[in-house]
């Protein structure tokens, strides 16, 4: 298993760099996360996308459907691309902590 | 690095990367594509992987198998692979296939003719790790020495021995790995060898006797399906929750009522979608909603484990898991007591749940099971849906997922359909059973450890990212916006990561979808275009 550090402790983490253990995750762990890909300053905004997708992988075992990200959060792809670099999956739930997307998605 | 290997190489020099990818060496794409200097290029395996991870076949890996802790457990594993192959050799152990490999072993006559039918092989500009005969008689040449009779001696003296070690097992494993197991070969081989086949028997050696298997096949797939119902990770009240969210959108977007029947007891028809549609490309199962319910049939989903998720990875790599899957969506269809099972946008699904498992679902188990290729032309032509085919009046073009048309030889219904619906319906070059694989079949769509896409995207998808390129080539501007229809999930899947990578879309106005989806947007009654060109 990888290690990554983050916000000054080691996690294991997946080759693609998800955190393998959703329940040590903290607000650190996302502001640390958005750093590595370039972003400084997590808005309100962010916090409104992780906080929903996190809510909704601890309550369902999985991460929504974008559309329903999309539909809750009023956040347009378009949006959301500008709020995580790398999308909804690779970003967004990345620094949620909660674990990649699986399956034929 | 060397391009042309011997087979006793193979064996050689464990942790030295055998061969490498060279982008300049890779056929050529049309422009723009062909400026290499503006593609991405590739992620490169990093120190830390190399350090942990096995690395050591051509510059990518999709396995991250960890590197053995001693020499013991190199042995160990080595010993474990011999067992397998005499498994593999033995009809107790697999009466299923057991014939068609003894076949592909004996008959190979070495003409070598299977190569150029290989995408893989001929995108890569003939880098011999990717021809079909090179895997295969590797194999071979193992199972000579180790399963029959005085093969250790024969070997000796023909000097033809590939030596059997952690090293040639170690690669092996990702090599079977290195194939989208689509069939080209077998279908060019004059004598009906099936190298797709020794591919697979070679992963199913891996899985059922050494425990190795591709996380995303197995611990994420197979494995979670039969336990929560789904590969995606959804259980019964999540998959019901996300359809009547989508039948609720999708009602308002139309304007026209959708909606889902579910666990109907006594319809005709009991349809199996791949989840993974529900999720990533909505669009899909509300298109079959909308047709089922405009044409009037009696249809249901199913919410019961895992019966609203019809892939069945296990025909990638393992035969227990392949049965186990088959057996509950059989069981499921019994239950519900439906006439016939259809099965959704997914090719794999077809072959293993039509073809594969004819072996398997005996008396009453056996439902008939129906493609989505002729129930969607049987829709199309009922007389039931007005159509408009003047709203499809876009350059379409309809990529062949391997399992539906090569292996199970449905080539037609699709073509009627598009003919009528799509006034710019447009073939490639070649197609029908002479497709190409869109690069990600074989179960790799769904793999993406380290730096697995990039190969995928730059060699597996090659020649089918060409052929898509030229079958638009008499409208190449980004102005106009073309549509891949590509009737399976998998191939979706690759597709999405193919147009992405190359930035197709900005640059060529190329995306991609289903079949049921172009029908639906060209009926009469859908006020709206349902197809959204710019991602929502």
């Amino acid at each position: 298993m990888a290690q990554l550090e983050l916000a000054g402790n080691t996690y294991e983490v997946d080759d693609n760099g998800f955190l393998q253990e959703t329940e040590k995750w903290n607000e650190d762990i996302a502001k640390a996360y958005a750093a590595k890909e370039g972003v400084t300053e997590l808005t309100e905004d962010h916090w409104t996308a992780i906080n929903y997708l996190r809510n909704y992988y601890l309550e369902n075992g999985i991460c929504p459907m974008i559309r329903r990200l999309i539909k809750v959060t009023g956040f347009n792809l378009k949006r959301l691309y500008e709020l995580f670099p790398q999308g909804p999956a690779d970003s967004a739930c990345k620094w949620a902590g909660v674990p990649k997307p699986t399956g034929c998605i | 690095m060397k391009k042309n290997l011997k087979l006793t190489d193979f064996s050689k020099d464990g942790d030295t990367q055998l061969t490498e990818v060279n982008v300049d060496e890779l056929i050529p794409l049309p422009p723009p594509y062909d400026k290499v200097e503006e593609l991405p290029g590739w992620k490169r395996i990093t120190e830390d992987q190399k350090e942990r991870l096995v690395c050591n076949l051509n510059g990518f890996v999709a396995l991250s198998l960890p590197k053995p802790q001693n020499k013991e457990e190199e042995k160990r594993y080595v010993e474990q692979f011999v067992s397998g192959l005499k498994k593999l050799l033995s009809w107790e152990n697999n009466w299923t296939f057991l014939q068609p490999l003894l076949l592909s072993l004996d008959y190979c006559a070495q003409c070598q003719t299977c190569n150029d039918a290989c995408p893989i092989y001929l995108a890569s500009s003939k880098n011999d790790l990717y021809r079909p005969t090179f895997r295969a008689e590797v194999f071979r040449r193992l199972v000579n020495k180790y399963v029959k009779p005085g093969g250790k001696l024969r070997a000796k003296l023909n000097k033809r021995d590939i030596e059997l070690n952690w090293t040639t097992i170690s690669r092996l494993y990702e090599l079977s790995y290195r194939c989208n197991l689509c069939r080209r070969c077998a279908q060019s081989c004059p004598m009906g060898v099936d190298n797709a086949l020794i591919t697979r028997e070679l992963r199913k050696l891996f899985s059922q006797e050494l425990g190795w298997a591709p996380k995303e096949l197995h611990e994420k797939g197979t494995v979670l399906q039969l336990e929560v119902g789904s590969p995606t990770g959804m259980k019964p009240h999540v998959v019901k929750d996300n359809v009547e969210f989508l039948d609720e959108d999708f009602t308002d977007i139309t304007g026209v009522e959708v909606s889902t029947p579910w666990d109907r007891e006594g319809a005709d028809v009991l349809l199996i979608h791949s989840a993974g549609d529900i999720l990533s490309w909505p669009e899909s199962p509300v298109a079959f909603a909308i047709l089922c319910n405009a044409a009037g049939i009696s249809w249901t989903l199913s919410s019961e484990v895992p019966g609203y998720d019809g892939v069945n990875y296990g025909l990638f790599y393992d035969d227990v898991q392949l049965a186990k899957i088959a057996t509950k969506h059989a069981q499921i269809a019994k239950k519900l007591k439906v006439k016939k099972i259809v099965m959704g946008e997914c090719g794999h699904q077809h072959k293993a749940f039509m073809a594969v498992s004819d072996r398997l679902l005996t008396g009453d188990l056996n439902i008939p099971r129906e493609s989505v290729m002729t129930f969607l032309e049987n829709l199309a032509f009922s007389g039931k849906i007005k159509f408009d085919p003047s709203k499809n009046d876009f350059p379409v073009t309809l990529h062949d997922p391997c399992n539906i048309v090569r292996n199970l030889g449905i080539v037609e219904p699709q073509r009627r359909i598009l003919r009528y619906l799509c006034p710019q319906f447009r073939e490639m070059t070649p197609h029908g059973v002479e497709n190409y694989c869109c690069g990600g079949g074989g179960g790799l769509s769904m793999m993406s450890q380290t730096n697995f896409t990039d190969w995928k995207v730059n060699v597996a998808g090659r020649i089918k990212f060409k052929q898509i390129l030229e079958a638009f080539s008499d409208q190449p501007g980004p102005e106009v916006k073309k549509y891949i229809c590509a009737p399976c999930l998998n191939c979706k899947m690759q597709f999405r990561d193919l147009l992405a990578y190359y930035g197709a879309w900005e640059k060529s106005g190329i995306t991609y979808g289903g079949l049921a989806e172009l029908i639906v947007n060209a009926m009469v009654d859908i006020k709206k275009p349902f197809i959204e060109w710019e991602e929502y």
